[in-house]
């Protein structure tokens, strides 16, 4: 199973190896999605692929190296056809999930989005949708 | 030199002769042939725009119920959205803008129109007083689009040529029609579609005028006068437009809600710039670098808002602009890709035969200036009802003063500022309460740090509203230089209101 985790490190965390250390002790494979740091905060996407027991493990681990772990569990869809492709919401992302290609259109990676809900009361016609998985 | 007719042209059109391009085509031909031979080869350049025009609506006629019914001068609800009623018996004007009395701004004018236009029923609830010649009193029925005699768009403004861009120098969220402002210049939304607005490529207004015909929410409409607030002097001029809206496609129509400011409608608009001269070439082939507009904080309540920079659309279009050494995201409001389409769409109708160019009967004014709301009285600033001088606090005294402090003098909020005055937090008197028997004892330990302030400039009602957003009943007034100058609560503007109403 594909478990999206978002992990907030403290400051006092942020310069230990610790997702190295903690990736070593599990089977999971761990795919890091999105990774925002400064001196101040570090905030880590990241796709994992195990078995439950295993994900429950690694979330333990996290947070007993005191890495704050949170499941996401749930989903945001943009919904192409309402899309107006206004771009009202491209500026409000802060991991960039929602981007534009080349011909304007205004797509999202799902991959990147942290769930921040930003965007969803800013679209004026409805098209981002949340979605229990 | 290059002068052609609306006669010409439309022959050529009958002939499936014409040479039709976009202006975003245009721009780029101008750019590798230069404007006088591109003005010799290209006809007909297309426009389109895709964007929230708050003022617009659209008028409505019932026809007669039986008994009759007059609801002018009563009420009526679209699917519980008010319509205006100032009109005859049946005839009714929907505007966007308008607020469903049930769901709010989740649901309204432009959202009545859009599903007007998708063929939907509607629920129309109506009262009248009742006359000797209209009798009935209620009325309460659905329709659809076809069950109506007529069925206008008509927007008193619309297409702007070009509008300025916004951000946000607070700390807070702003929700404006600009969209969703982010705290500390954290983004800037822009509207309108650069190279592709259709009143900015001919902004001298020499083919656009009244009688012109357009593109309108995917039919073929008319301009029908100059948009109200028009302001070519400054390169902001505006349409009125009108159109079938029973030919309209909803494609081209989109009710919306912009977040916490309120519903409006998405409208497609084109309109075909014929080349009758070079002049008018060369206006139209103004690329996406050379289009300025001011960039406005939105942080100031203000009529007039203060420039942050003036940026251009290339810049704003490229998804990222420098504000204060900062690379900062951008949105635009109006869909470009939608923009696009209605160009593209406008240029194969006129490629098709479907579609002829009419000459204006009147051309707008190209000297009309947009002025200011008359006001008799002038809004007063914070700076005129403040407290002060004002006492202040430093963080490192105990929190026995500022107890002392409420007790003599009768007031509930203590600033609390370096000993340059600049201010550090606030202490009130309920934080002062909450920390007697803990083991608090300097003032800067039950501050709060994070504190709303006002501007000494800012006008009351501006203020006002922070306090009431923020559920709090007084802030701290500062300078320019963020020194504490006053203190401004509730009571104070409740003193003002008091005196306005005398
Ligand atoms: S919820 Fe929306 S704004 Fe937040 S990260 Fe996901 S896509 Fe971006
Ligand atoms: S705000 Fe909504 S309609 Fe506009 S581009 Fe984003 S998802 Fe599409």
């Amino acid at each position: 199973m594909t478990a999206k985790l978002l992990l907030r490190y403290s400051p006092e965390a942020l310069d230990k190896p610790i997702l190295a250390r903690v990736i070593r002790q599990t089977s999971a494979e761990i795919n890091i999605l999105h990774a925002e740091l400064d001196a101040t905060k570090g905030e880590i996407l990241v796709g994992v692929e195990a078995p439950p027991a295993e994900i429950e493990k690694l979330m333990y681990l996290l947070k007993k190296n005191g890495i704050d772990a949170k499941k996401l569990e749930r989903a945001v869809e943009l919904d192409e056809n309402s899309c107006l492709d206004c771009g009202a919401c491209l500026s409000l992302c802060p991991t960039g999930a929602l981007h534009t290609k080349k011909d304007y259109s205004v797509r999202l990676d799902e991959d990147k989005c942290i769930l921040c809900e930003v965007c969803i009361p800013a679209c004026p016609v409805r098209a981002i949708k949340i979605t229990k998985f | 030199m290059v002068t052609k007719t609306y006669e010409g042209i439309n022959q050529r059109i009958r002939e499936g002769e014409a040479v039709v391009v976009t202006a975003e085509e245009f721009v780029e031909i101008a750019r590798e042939r230069g404007a006088k031979r591109a003005a010799k080869e290209v006809d007909v350049v297309t426009t389109g725009t895709f964007g929230a025009m708050c003022s617009s609506g659209a008028f409505l006629n019932f026809g007669h119920a039986d008994p009759p019914i007059k609801l002018g001068g009563g009420e009526i609800y679209l699917n519980d959205v008010p319509a205006y009623t100032g009109l005859a018996a049946v005839d009714t004007y929907i505007g966007v803008t308008s607020l469903s009395t049930t769901k709010g701004m989740e649901y309204g004018g432009g959202h009545v129109i859009e599903d007007l236009v998708r063929g939907k029923e509607i629920t129309l609830r109506g009262s009248g007083y009742g006359t000797d010649c209209y009798p009935r009193k209620e009325i309460e029925t659905t329709i659809t689009i076809h069950d109506l005699n007529q069925a206008v768009l008509c927007s008193p403004r619309n297409a702007y040529q070009r509008y300025n861009a916004a951000t946000n120098s607070r700390d807070e969220t702003l929700f404006t029609y600009m969209g969703t402002l982010l705290p500390n210049f954290g983004n800037v939304t822009f509207s309108g579609a650069g190279v592709l607005s259709p009143l900015g490529r001919d902004p001298n207004y020499e083919t656009i005028g009244v009688g012109a015909r357009i593109f309108l929410g995917g039919a073929q409409g008319y301009i029908g006068w100059e948009g109200t607030q028009h302001n070519p002097t400054k390169g902001f001029g505006t349409v009125l437009v009108i159109g079938d809206l029973k030919e309209m496609d909803p494609r081209y129509l989109r009710g919306c809600t912009i977040h916490r400011y309120g519903t409006s409608l998405y409208i497609g608009l084109g309109i075909p710039i014929p080349l009758l001269n070079e002049r008018i070439a060369e206006a139209a082939a103004v690329g996406e670098e050379q289009i300025k507009v001011n960039l406005l904080d939105y942080g100031a309540p203000r009529r007039d808002r203060p420039v942050v920079r003036e940026v251009t659309y290339a810049e704003l279009r490229s998804g990222k602009v420098e504000v204060h050494g900062r690379e900062v995201p951008t949105s635009p409001l109006s869909s470009f890709k939608l923009s696009r389409e209605v160009a593209q769409k406008l240029k194969e109708w006129i490629q098709r035969g479907e579609f002829f160019l009419s000459a204006p009967v009147e051309l707008l004014s190209r000297d009309s200036a947009f002025k200011p709301m008359k006001q008799i009285a002038e809004v007063p600033l914070v700076r005129e009802i403040m407290t002060k001088p004002v006492i202040t606090g430093l963080p490192d005294e105990p929190i026995a003063r500022a107890a002392k402090i409420f007790a003599e003098h009768n007031f509930d909020h203590l600033p609390i500022t370096d000993k340059q005055e600049k201010l550090l937090g606030i202490v009130t008197s309920w934080d002062v309460a909450i920390a007697t028997g803990t083991k608090k004892k300097k003032l800067s330990e039950i501050m709060t740090k994070k504190v709303v302030v006002a501007n000494e400039d800012e006008p009351v009602d501006a203020v006002a509203r922070r306090l009431q957003q923020h559920g709090i009943s007084g802030l701290p007034v500062t300078n320019t230089k963020g020194e504490v100058v006053g203190i401004v609560t509730t009571e104070d503007i409740s003193k003002l209101v008091g005196r306005r109403r005398k």
